[in-house]
C-alpha cells in the first residue's frame, strides 16, 4: 500500500515536472528550428534594427528590398520601430543581437549609450576603406570630411570609428521669417544686436526667446561653446578638461544663456516636458515669441498646427559673440552600429557600405532623410533646400558630443548641464552655482573617461 | 497516521506547481534585485563587475536621490490623507444619506479609475496649462488672478500638482472600498444610537469609524503601494521629472539611472532601498493602527 502511493507521488511528481520541463524545451526547440530553418539555404540572414524617426518607415523597406536585389545572397530581416529599444532589448538580453543598428545617441532609454560605455560595438574603421557596394569608391572618399573624427563616431576619441554618420540635419534658432519682415526686424547677427531686439519685440508684447525641453540646448549649447573658444576649446570640453567650464570662455557662454533666460517666455518651463513641448513650439508659430533652438524634424512635426498669417520657417546660426565672430550651426546626426555580439559583421559591414550608394541615399533622400555624401544638398528642394543651405551663408558646423565615459552613478552632465536651464529661467538656481555644479560633474566625469 | 500523511501529500501536490510558479516569478527576481544591486553594470553586455555595497554608498551621498525620497513621502502623505478623507466622507454621504441621484454620483466618482493613467495625466496637463487651462481660467473668473500659478512649471509647487491629479484618480476605487464596508454595519446600530439622542456627527465617529477600522488599515497599506506605482506613471506621462528633477519620485530615479544612465546595478540598489523602505513603511502603519477587531 505505502509502496503504491511512493510510487504514484514519484509518478505524479516526475510528470510535473516533465511538463515544466516540456513547457520550456518546446520553446528552445521552435528557437533552433526558426534559426536552422534560415540557416539551411546559401543565403546569409542579416538582420537590420532601424529606429522610425519622423523620416518614415517606407524608406527603409525600399532600401532592404533595392539591397536584396543587388545581393542575392543576403536575406534581411528588418525591424524598424519608433521605441527600437523596447523591440530590440530583449532579444539583445537573450543574447539575439540584431547586425545593423540605427539608433542615434541622446535618446532616453540611452541603449547606444549604454552599449559604448560597456564597449559592447564593433570597431568599423575598416569599412571607410572599403568600397561601396556595387560602386568603384571608397566609403571615406563619398562622405563629406569631418563627419568621421567627431566624438560622435569615434567616442573614445582615439582614432578608431564605431558609429558611422547616418542622417544629418542643421540645427539652429527657428523663427518665423514672416513676422521679421512685417515688422521690419533685422534678423540679429550678434548677441548684442539679439538683446536689442529682444527688447523691441518685448515692447510689442512678444518673448524673444522659446525652447521646447531643455533637452534641445545640447546642440545650442555645443554651438556656443565653439563661438565662444573655438574647435580646441570645444574639445577640451567634451573631453572634460580640468577647469575647462570655469575659464572665461565658459564663463561667457554661462552668462549668455542666464541672459537669455530673462528673455525667455514665461510658460516656457511649464510646458518644457516630452508631453507639452509642442505647446512651446506653437508659441513661435502664433507670433509669441521670436526664436527658439531646434532641427529641421520640426517643420513636419508642426506641420499640421494652425499658424499666424504670412508665417514662414526661418532657421539661423546662433549670433556671434563678437562683430564679424564666428557663427555655428551644430549638425546633428543618427548613427549606424554593429554591436560586437552581431553575428554576421562582415555582411553588416557591407550593408553599410551599401547605404552610402548612390542608389540607397537616392532612396533615403526621397524622404527627407540627408547623409552626409558629397554633392547631395544639390540635389534638395522647398524648405530642406534653405535649411541644408545655412552652411553656405557663411555659418560653421559643429559636431560631435561629449566623449565616452564609464557610467557614473547618480551623475549625468546632461542633467546637470541642460536640465539645470529650467531652474536658471524659473529663478530656482542662479547661473554660478550652475557653473559650479557643471565644473564639478566634469571632474566626476573625467575620473571616468574610457 | 496514514490518513494524515496522505492528505498532507495530497496538499503539497496541488500547491506545488503554484508554488513553483511563485518562487520562479516572485522570489528568483526579488533575490536577483538584491544580487545584482551588488554589481557595475550597464544591463546588456556580460561585463559585470562586483563591487560589494558600494551602489549603497553612493546612493549615500546622492543628493536627486533624496530629493526623490522625499518627493514621494510628500505624495505618500498628502495623497493618502486628501483621498481618505474625502472618500470616508463621500462614502458615508452616500450609503447613510437618502440623497438623490445617488448611484449616479457613485458611478461619476468611480470613473476616473477606469481611466488609464495616461489619459489622467492628458487631463491634468490640459487644466494646469498656464494660459488655456481650466484651473487658471477659473480663478480669472473669479478675479483671484494673483493665485495663477504655472502649475507645473513652478518647482515649489509642481510636486502637489502631481498630488491632485493623484487624489482625483483615487478617491472613486476607496469611496466603493469604505461603502462596502459601511453598507455591512447593521442598520440597527445608528436606530438604537439615535434613540438615544446621538446625532450624525457622533453616530460616524462612535459607530461607522470603528466598524470599518479594519478595512482602513487595509486600505492604507494600498495608498502607500499604489502611491508609489501610481506616481512613477503619472511623473513619466506628465512631466518626465522635470523642471529640473523637481518632480522626480524614487521609481522614476531609479528608472532614469538604470537605462537613462547605463547605470543599471546602482538603479537596483534604488530598487532594494525602495522595497525595504515600503516594506517598513506598511509594516509600521499596520502595526500602530492596530485595533481590537469590534465584532457585530
Amino acid at each position: 500500500m505505502k509502496l503504491k502511493k511512493k510510487l504514484w507521488l514519484t509518478g505524479m511528481t516526475a510528470l510535473l515536472s516533465f511538463s515544466l520541463i516540456a513547457c520550456q524545451s518546446n520553446e528552445t526547440a521552435k528557437v533552433d528550428e526558426s534559426g536552422s530553418g534560415k540557416d539551411s539555404g546559401e543565403k546569409q540572414t542579416l538582420h537590420v534594427a532601424a529606429l522610425e524617426s519622423a523620416y518614415g518607415k517606407d524608406m527603409w523597406t525600399k532600401v532592404i528590398d533595392a539591397y536584396e536585389a543587388a545581393n542575392p545572397n543576403v536575406d534581411v530581416e528588418l525591424t524598424v520601430d519608433k521605441n527600437l529599444e523596447d523591440v530590440i532589448s530583449p532579444n539583445m538580453k537573450a543574447g539575439n543581437y540584431p547586425d545593423v543598428v540605427l539608433l542615434a545617441t541622446g535618446r532616453k532609454l540611452a541603449l547606444t549609450e549604454t552599449l559604448i560605455k560597456d564597449q559592447a560595438l564593433e570597431d568599423i574603421t575598416d569599412v571607410l576603406d572599403m568600397n561601396v557596394y556595387g560602386e568603384d569608391v571608397k566609403v571615406k572618399d563619398k562622405l563629406v570630411p569631418g563627419f568621421t573624427d567627431t566624438l560622435a563616431t569615434n567616442p573614445y576619441n582615439d582614432g578608431k570609428m564605431y558609429l558611422s554618420p547616418m542622417f544629418y540635419s542643421p540645427t539652429g534658432l527657428f523663427y518665423n521669417a514672416g513676422l521679421l519682415k512685417e515688422k521690419g526686424w533685422e534678423l540679429p547677427k550678434t548677441w548684442d544686436e539679439m538683446w536689442a531686439l529682444g527688447d523691441q519685440a518685448k515692447a510689442e508684447g512678444i518673448s524673444l526667446f522659446t525652447y521646447p525641453t531643455t533637452g534641445y540646448f545640447d546642440a545650442f549649447m555645443y554651438s556656443l561653446l565653439l563661438e565662444a573658444g573655438g574647435p580646441d576649446f570645444y574639445n577640451k570640453a567634451m573631453t572634460y578638461e580640468d577647469g575647462i567650464w570655469e575659464s572665461p570662455e565658459a564663463t561667457q557662454v554661462f552668462e549668455i544663456i542666464g541672459k537669455l533666460a530673462k528673455y525667455t517666455a514665461p510658460t516656457t518651463v511649464a510646458n518644457a516636458n516630452d508631453k507639452d513641448y509642442t505647446k512651446n513650439q506653437q508659441l513661435i508659430l502664433d507670433n509669441k515669441a521670436l526664436f527658439m533652438p531646434n532641427g529641421t524634424w520640426v517643420v513636419g512635426e508642426m506641420g499640421e498646427a494652425p499658424r499666424a498669417d504670412g508665417f514662414e520657417w526661418g532657421m539661423t546660426a546662433l549670433p556671434a559673440i563678437e562683430d564679424n565672430g564666428a557663427r555655428y550651426a551644430f549638425t546633428f546626426f543618427e548613427q549606424l552600429w554593429i554591436p560586437s555580439a552581431a553575428k554576421n559583421k562582415q555582411t553588416a559591414k557591407e550593408f553599410i557600405t551599401y547605404v552610402y550608394s548612390d542608389e540607397a541615399a537616392g532612396i533615403f533622400a526621397e524622404s527627407g532623410a540627408i547623409q552626409p555624401i558629397e554633392g547631395i544638398s544639390e540635389k534638395l528642394s522647398g524648405d530642406s533646400k534653405l535649411f541644408y543651405s545655412i552652411y553656405d551663408s557663411g555659418a560653421k558646423a559643429g559636431m560631435g558630443g561629449f566623449a565616452a565615459t564609464e557610467a557614473v552613478e547618480g551623475v549625468s552632465m546632461a542633467d546637470t548641464l541642460f536640465g539645470t536651464i529650467d531652474s536658471i529661467v524659473s529663478g530656482d538656481k542662479k547661473v554660478k552655482d550652475w557653473q559650479k555644479s557643471v565644473e564639478k560633474v566634469s571632474d566626476q566625469m573625467r575620473a571616468a573617461l574610457k | 497516521m496514514n490518513k494524515k500523511k496522505e492528505k498532507r501529500i495530497f496538499i503539497f501536490i496541488c500547491t506545488a506547481p503554484a508554488l513553483i510558479l511563485f518562487a520562479i516569478f516572485m522570489i528568483v527576481p526579488t533575490v536577483e534585485v538584491f544580487r545584482m544591486s551588488l554589481y557595475k553594470w550597464g544591463g546588456f553586455t556580460n561585463e559585470k563587475v562586483f563591487v560589494g555595497l558600494n551602489n549603497f554608498k553612493i546612493l549615500w551621498n546622492d543628493m536627486n536621490f533624496f530629493r526623490s525620497l522625499q518627493n514621494s513621502i510628500v505624495l505618500i502623505v498628502i495623497v493618502t490623507l486628501i483621498t481618505m478623507v474625502i472618500a470616508i466622507l463621500f462614502a458615508t454621504l452616500l450609503t447613510r444619506e437618502k440623497l438623490k441621484g445617488n448611484s449616479f454620483f457613485r458611478v461619476i466618482f468611480y470613473i476616473p479609475n477606469i481611466l488609464s493613467i495616461v489619459v489622467i495625466a492628458g487631463i491634468f496637463s490640459a487644466v494646469y496649462d498656464p494660459t488655456t487651462g481650466l484651473l487658471n481660467n477659473m480663478l480669472a473668473l473669479f478675479n483671484l488672478e494673483n493665485l495663477q500659478k504655472m502649475w507645473l512649471g513652478d518647482q515649489k509647487i509642481a510636486i502637489y500638482s502631481i498630488g491632485g491629479a493623484l487624489v482625483w484618480q483615487a478617491i472613486g476605487y476607496y469611496m466603493v472600498m469604505y461603502m462596502s464596508s459601511i453598507a455591512s454595519i447593521p442598520e440597527s446600530f445608528y436606530e438604537a444610537s439615535a434613540l438615544e439622542g446621538a446625532g450624525r456627527v457622533r453616530q460616524f465617529f462612535s459607530i461607522t469609524l470603528p466598524l470599518i477600522w479594519n478595512n482602513i488599515r487595509t486600505t492604507l497599506t494600498f495608498f502607500i503601494i499604489s502611491t508609489i506605482n501610481l506616481s512613477f506613471l503619472l511623473v513619466q506621462a506628465m512631466t518626465g521629472g522635470g523642471p529640473d528633477g523637481s518632480t522626480e519620485v524614487f521609481l522614476s530615479y531609479m528608472y532614469k539611472q538604470a537605462y537613462t544612465n547605463s547605470s543599471y546595478g546602482y538603479g537596483m540598489a534604488i530598487g532594494v532601498v525602495i522595497f525595504l523602505f515600503s516594506f517598513l513603511l506598511s509594516a509600521i502603519i499596520s502595526h500602530i493602527t492596530k485595533r481590537e477587531v469590534l465584532e457585530y
